[in-house]
């Protein structure tokens, strides 16, 4: 597969809560190893589309989705699919940073532990150590991997929940407004790890902030009220908008 | 009003509203003091009690044993005859009569007393001894002073013969307060110097361990599968709303349940702690249910997305997340639930646990009497011994529910989360 061969489409997707549409129509490509951001007012519906890339929807349940979206062309909205190993595939970090309240380790450990990706302690230590070099902690936490997840400051959890989310290989990692929760240094470490995760994972990454989504992301597309309005190139979007209301969000005249 | 008014009106107001919070808390202090106070300055009086010393000559002959006697012929001797007169060398008395005034000092059972000791100690075959033996229920009281020595003798049931006997012995030293074992070791008895709570303690140990084995493992599955994997339709309201109203259900109610289902359906044993835990698991189960769905509902949503977006399936983030995190809220929620069994009464009486039962209980499907139950029992009784009784077994009753209530409370503060 090349760089830029699309990774994740979606389909004509449409999704209701109980009586109430939130997503219309949703056509949307995701390409391979690039950062797509989502941007649009509040309730417009992006983190609802991220959460039916990983089925998350599924645990509520007036929640109803039709439509496809595929992933490397298999179906992902399928009743016979088994989650678990999707979502082994397509990691996800939260908005507000969810460690375990368990210690460092056994936070990173947990996901290669129920996937069966160790064979023994070296191995799962090799594991706990690369994910979180990958995910830039393990020079503020090697010391101290046995203390609790929940101890660390708000920007360590969420590249500890970073870490996590790449401990089992995923190929996919989903964002859901990871910085909102954080200060600007924090943030910039975040922004920082994405431009390097996206070497090796796809990321779509949810945000609020234009300012991310220009430093982060190479495609961008812009969600309004369960409609998605417009995508393409991050540098055509912020420069040259096609759609007059993607223009008026992006320059603050609402949203 | 102007604007000062105002401020003085409303400062007034807080000052009032803390006045007013302060005082009912004195007076539920007050209350709770005054309760204390009465319950122990009667019931600690039941820890001692009061015993007369008599040297007792354990003759062989008189027990008719040979000199070398097995254990067998110690245990099986009639020890009537030789508790009577070793009894009556303490004073010297003429006549039935006297004779009869001076054994009445006596609780009946210092026949057993002394078997008990030659059984305990053989080597004091031919030897003399000086034992304590009980003093009955009046001279009991009336050492501990709750007897009205004032009145004349023709109210009373101690005859002036009998308090002269009495007060001699005093005078000799051989009047003594000594602890109560049998307050603990006995089960019930028409006596109080001889009636105990080993039958209740041991009963309503057998009850909560029912109640506890029964209750807690439906409980918890009852609980884990409501908050986490039930669908939320209308059968799970339906269910919901009737476990909110079963924890409201008077206890007597669940009382006419068992005594109607396992008592005369299933034809369970009568007044056996069997029963009793059963009955109660029903009455504690929404008790517990209640306080565990609490707990595993304030385990935050994010912890189980974060479980199931690393891939966990749903029993993984469950059992390796939420539970977890929700059993110290869980394990007080149970412990208080048993609390509450444990000083149940009402039920116990329906399934028949008011019964005299003087053995203490061996297993479960014997007849048994309870904490609770006892204090019930015991309140009934007129002898001043029983008073005192009563308050000691609720002593004894509410340092196990102090007890119980302070773990719960421990664990709640030691495993306390914040996320």
């Amino acid at each position: 597969m090349t760089d830029s061969e699309i990774k994740i489409k979606s389909n004509n997707l449409n999704v209701y809560y109980g009586e109430k549409q939130a997503l219309f129509n949703i056509n949307l490509d995701i390409y391979n190893k690039e950062v797509t951001a989502l941007i649009g007012p509040s309730g417009c519906g992006k983190s609802t589309f991220i959460r039916c890339i990983n089925r998350m929807n599924d645990v509520i349940d007036i929640c109803k989705i039709d439509g496809s979206i595929t992933i490397d062309n298999e179906e992902i909205i399928d009743k016979n699919l088994d989650v678990v190993s999707l979502r082994e595939k397509i990691g996800m970090v939260f908005q507000k940073p969810n460690p375990f309240p368990k210690s460092i380790y056994d936070n990173i450990a947990y996901g290669p532990t129920i996937h069966g990706l160790a064979e023994n302690k070296t191995e799962m230590d090799q594991i706990v150590e690369n994910s979180l070099k990958k995910a830039a902690l393990w020079n503020e936490v090697k010391d101290r991997l046995n203390e609790p997840g929940t101890g660390l400051s708000g920007g360590q959890q969420q590249r500890l929940c970073i870490a996590r989310a790449i401990s089992v290989n995923p190929q996919v990692i989903l964002m859901d407004e990871p910085c909102s929760a954080l200060d600007p240094i924090a943030t910039a470490k975040i922004e920082e790890l994405i431009d390097e995760l996206k070497k090796s994972y796809t990321i779509v990454i949810v945000t609020h902030s234009m300012a991310q989504a220009v430093r982060v992301s190479q495609r961008t597309g812009f969600f309004h009220l369960g409609k998605i309005i417009e995508v393409d190139t991050t540098e055509k979007i912020f420069k040259n908008p096609g759609n007059k209301m993607t223009q008026d969000y992006i320059t603050g005249r609402f949203g | 009003m102007n604007k000062e008014q105002r401020l003085k009106k409303r400062h007034n107001a807080e000052k009032r509203f803390r006045l007013y919070g302060l005082a009912s808390i004195l007076l539920a202090i007050f209350f709770v003091f005054f309760l204390l106070n009465a319950i122990f300055s009667k019931g600690s009086g039941a820890f001692l009690k009061t015993t007369i010393d008599v040297e007792i000559n354990f003759n062989a002959d008189t027990l008719e044993l040979s000199q070398q006697p097995t254990k067998d012929d110690i245990e099986n001797a009639d020890y009537y005859d030789l508790s009577i007169d070793n009894i009556l060398n303490v004073k010297s008395v003429n006549g039935l009569d006297e004779e009869k005034s001076l054994i009445n000092l006596f609780s009946p059972d210092y026949e057993y007393e002394i078997r008990a000791f030659l059984i305990n100690n053989p080597s004091f075959i031919n030897q003399t001894k000086v034992l304590k033996l009980t003093a009955s229920d009046d001279f009991d009281q009336l050492h501990k002073g709750n007897y009205p020595r004032h009145l004349p003798e023709e109210r009373r049931r101690i005859s002036d013969f009998q308090l002269n006997l009495y007060d001699e012995l005093v005078n000799e030293g051989k009047v003594d307060k000594i602890f109560n074992s049998y307050l603990f070791t006995k089960g019930d008895s028409r006596n109080p110097e001889l009636a105990g709570i080993g039958g209740a303690l041991v009963g309503s140990f057998f009850t909560i361990v029912i109640t506890l084995l029964l209750s807690f493992p439906i409980a918890i599955a009852a609980s884990i599968y409501l908050e986490e994997f039930a669908p939320k339709n209308k059968i799970t309201d339906f269910i919901e709303i009737n476990i909110n109203n079963l924890a409201a259900v008077p206890s007597i109610v669940f009382g006419l349940l068992g005594l109607g289902i396992l008592l005369a359906t299933f034809n369970l044993p009568r007044s056996t702690p069997l029963v009793a835990g059963i009955t109660l698991a029903l009455m504690t189960l929404p008790r517990i249910i209640i306080p565990c769905r609490a707990s595993l509902k304030a385990v935050p949503p994010s912890i189980r997305e974060g479980a199931l977006a690393i891939g966990a399936s749903k029993v993984q983030s469950v059992m390796h997340h939420v539970v977890p995190l929700a059993i110290p809220g869980t394990l007080s929620g149970t412990i208080i639930g048993l609390a509450q069994a444990l000083g149940e009464t009402a039920p116990l009486i329906l399934i028949g646990m008011v019964a005299f039962v003087v053995d203490i209980p061996s297993i479960p499907t014997d007849p048994s009497a309870s904490l609770p139950v006892q204090v019930y029992l015991w309140s009934e009784q007129a002898e001043r011994g029983f008073v005192e009784k009563t308050s000691a077994t609720i002593m004894v009753l509410l340092s196990f529910l102090i007890t119980l209530n302070f773990i719960a409370v421990y664990l709640r503060q030691k495993f306390e989360r914040k996320w």
